[in-house]
């Protein structure tokens, strides 16, 4: 199918101004002229380069130039139409009733080339050359338009994600949505001062943009948050995917040379910065990530002013910490660093009483109900102790701990893993006898009960506790763990004193219907592995400190993060 | 198992690119309707649903169905998916099974 104008197509539509939709010319590519709106539709003139049209987009396609599919100087496929006669004038409209864009806007309006039925040279009288200034043509184009709209007609805004290192002849037309602080440093060639810029256009595609020294100086400036801007003359380079935070293959460099220029009343032009709320509840997969993440919440403590010492260069930096809470019903800390003001906080944008809707929802939820409410600390369902850590920190595939012997040699590793039990054998001991005071191991004392040593007393009796060890596997493989007391439980499904029970009827069906309904359950691991000598033998031993659910949601996204990585 | 006539993965955007062909999607209930109900995908764009419905409806629906038009399925079985439902897991695997992992499903 042709991107270009078909031309001469009008001379058909008006040779067959009211086709059967399915029998419309498969290739009607026509350019949009003078695109205005009438109430809820929009008139303008078709072209196909050498006619053009009147013409109609019925209010059920007006979304199509709301969202910018169609747009003054672009081209349209047009898969449906009728001609319609104008009453009372001796003119016809096109009532475009189906069309798709075919091309975003032309520089002109197009024209067909005429050909020239001469052969031979032609020679084309001399002719009258008037100069003019740049200013006096584009005065003469666009009358008495305010400057920044005769800028947006003259100029071809490319979207940013068409921009590559290798065409450097663009403009883009960007809203400032993030601007980093003036970093100066010193180093071998002397000295210098840089700064970082985060761009957003129209389509919700990022770029960071850096600027150092002469470039740094003449826009740092220039470039407020929030603000929309054409820029153009920079340079592209593809990006440190390590230190990037958005997502775009490249980042861009403007210098001295850069050309970069305020847009004015253009604040309905380019969407606001689209936040992604992550719901306070559901931060755990993000925990020690490299992703940044947006989050919304009603402040409930500020801490007073700490200053931390900066190792690296003895700088002191002043830091807070907020308290957050949303409708989740769970807090977090946001620590806050850096300077006098939120804004100079580099990466990261703190709005206060933000005016959007997510926030209206928070403060309704609020003023009615969290007020009252107890706020429990993320932290508290993702682990029991800040010492196991998270679930989702350290994540790792099993055979990550078997291919490695001496994993945890000088101090035991941990790390978290997602996994099913395989296989468990029923032989082996499965629990042991504990004081019911301080949990150590009992020795049987017939006739009197039960002796423990820690306590130095003999109890009438005592309690199973859990230690086994079974065999569990993940995609990669499998490994033998060691599971105590709770952690064993969860993984059974039943106390121990139950499965004793179990075990010791003479029809041993429930006891092995309990570990059959044990095996092949996901759940989630927080693993501690050290090497272990046994028998002169150098073996790993995995040993499960705790053992949470399965949140099927959070392993999924922890999943597509691993996939884009 | 009957494999003839398999749905593919749709949310919104991908829906018009299989008008005519039979797929399936995860919907929240916007409203419902009398014959069927008005959802929003998990890529916020709207979708008419078209055929009958459970007796009561939940949060979040599942509907097969064949595509009417790049906003409406004409539904052959629609299933209660429950009141909470990760959006935004259920997006990217559209995406990507219709994607870079096309190879994976139909």
């Amino acid at each position: 199918m042709s991107q270009t104008v078909t031309v001469g197509a009008i001379m058909n539509i008006v040779s067959d101004p009211n086709p059967d939709p399915s029998a419309v010319a498969s290739d009607i590519v026509l350019q949009v002229l003078d695109l205005k709106p009438a109430g809820n539709r929009y008139t303008f003139n078709v072209s196909d380069g050498k006619s053009k049209l009147k013409a109609i987009l019925p209010s059920s396609l007006s979304s199509e130039v709301v969202n910018g599919n169609i747009q003054n100087l672009g081209l349209i496929r047009v898969t449906d139409y009728s001609l319609n006669d104008i009453p009372n004038k001796n003119e016809k409209y096109l009532i475009v009733s189906k069309c798709e864009a075919v091309s975003p806007p032309l520089e002109a309006e197009f024209k067909a080339e005429v050909k020239s039925e001469n052969a031979g040279i032609v020679l084309k009288p001399k002719q009258e050359v008037v100069t003019k200034s740049a200013a006096q043509i584009i005065h003469e184009q666009n009358g008495n338009m305010a400057p920044t709209a005769r800028m947006s007609m003259t100029r071809r805004v490319h979207p940013l994600a068409s921009l590559n290192p290798y065409q450097g002849n663009w403009t883009i037309k960007v809203r400032l949505t993030a601007k980093g602080t003036m970093r100066h440093y010193k180093n071998a060639r002397g000295e210098g001062c840089v700064f970082n810029v985060e761009l957003t256009d129209e389509d919700g595609t990022q770029i960071q943009a850096t600027m150092s020294n002469e470039g740094a100086k003449k826009f740092f400036d220039v470039f407020e948050m929030g603000k929309v801007y054409y820029i153009s003359k920079g340079s592209l380079k593809v990006a440190n995917k390590q230190f990037k935070t958005v997502q775009n293959d490249y980042e861009m460099t403007l210098n001295e040379n850069s050309q970069v220029e305020e847009a004015v009343n253009e604040a309905a032009f380019i969407p606001e910065t689209k936040f992604n709320f992550i719901p306070i509840d559901q931060l755990g997969p993000y925990v020690q990530q490299k992703e940044l993440i947006d989050v919304i919440g009603v402040v409930q403590n500020v801490s007073p002013t700490m200053s931390i010492r900066r190792k690296i260069d003895n700088e002191t930096i002043p830091k807070r910490d907020i308290t957050i809470a949303d409708d989740t019903k769970k807090s977090v800390i946001v620590s806050l660093w850096g300077g006098v003001s939120l804004s100079t906080v580099s990466k990261s944008i703190i709005e206060i009483n933000p005016n959007s809707p997510d926030s209206q929802k928070l403060k309704s939820w609020y003023s009615s109900e969290g007020k009252e409410s107890n706020m429990e600390s993320v932290g508290s369902t993702l682990s029991p102790s800040m010492k196991s850590g998270s679930m989702y920190a350290d994540r790792v595939t099993l055979d990550h701990i078997t291919s490695n012997p001496s994993l945890g040699e000088d101090k035991p590793v941990v790390f978290s893993t997602r996994a099913c039990m395989s296989m468990i054998k029923t032989d082996q001991t499965m629990y042991y006898r504990a004081c019911k005071k301080c949990n150590k191991k009992v020795t049987e004392e017939p006739g009197s009960g039960y002796w423990c040593q820690a306590c130095e007393k003999t109890e009438s009796d005592c309690r199973l506790r859990y230690i086994l060890s079974a065999k569990f596997s993940d995609v990669s493989g499998g490994a033998w763990f060691s599971l105590f007391s709770e952690e064993a439980e969860k993984i059974i499904g039943c106390p121990a004193e139950e499965l004793d029970r179990m075990k010791s009827q003479d029809d041993s069906s429930d006891f092995q219907l309990q570990v059959k309904k044990a095996t092949w359950v996901p759940h989630v691991f927080r693993l501690m592995v050290a090497p272990r000598e046994y028998n002169n033998e150098k073996r790993q031993r995995i040993t499960v400190k705790y053992v949470s659910p399965v949140d099927f949601a959070a392993e999924t996204t922890l999943l597509l993060q691993s996939m884009k990585a | 198992m009957d494999t003839s006539n398999p749905a593919v993965l749709v949310n919104g955007d991908l829906l018009r690119s299989y008008v005519g062909r039979r797929v399936r999607t995860v919907v929240q209930v916007v409203r419902p309707e009398a014959g069927g109900l008005t959802g929003r995908s998990t890529d916020e764009k709207q979708i008419v649903v078209k055929g009958q419905m459970p007796a009561s409806l939940t949060t979040f629906v599942e509907v097969i169905g064949v595509a009417d038009s790049a906003q409406s399925i004409h539904a052959e079985i629609v299933t209660n998916f429950g009141d909470t439902f990760d959006t935004s897991n259920f997006n990217q695997l559209c995406q990507l099974a219709n994607g870079d992992f096309r190879h994976l499903f139909i």
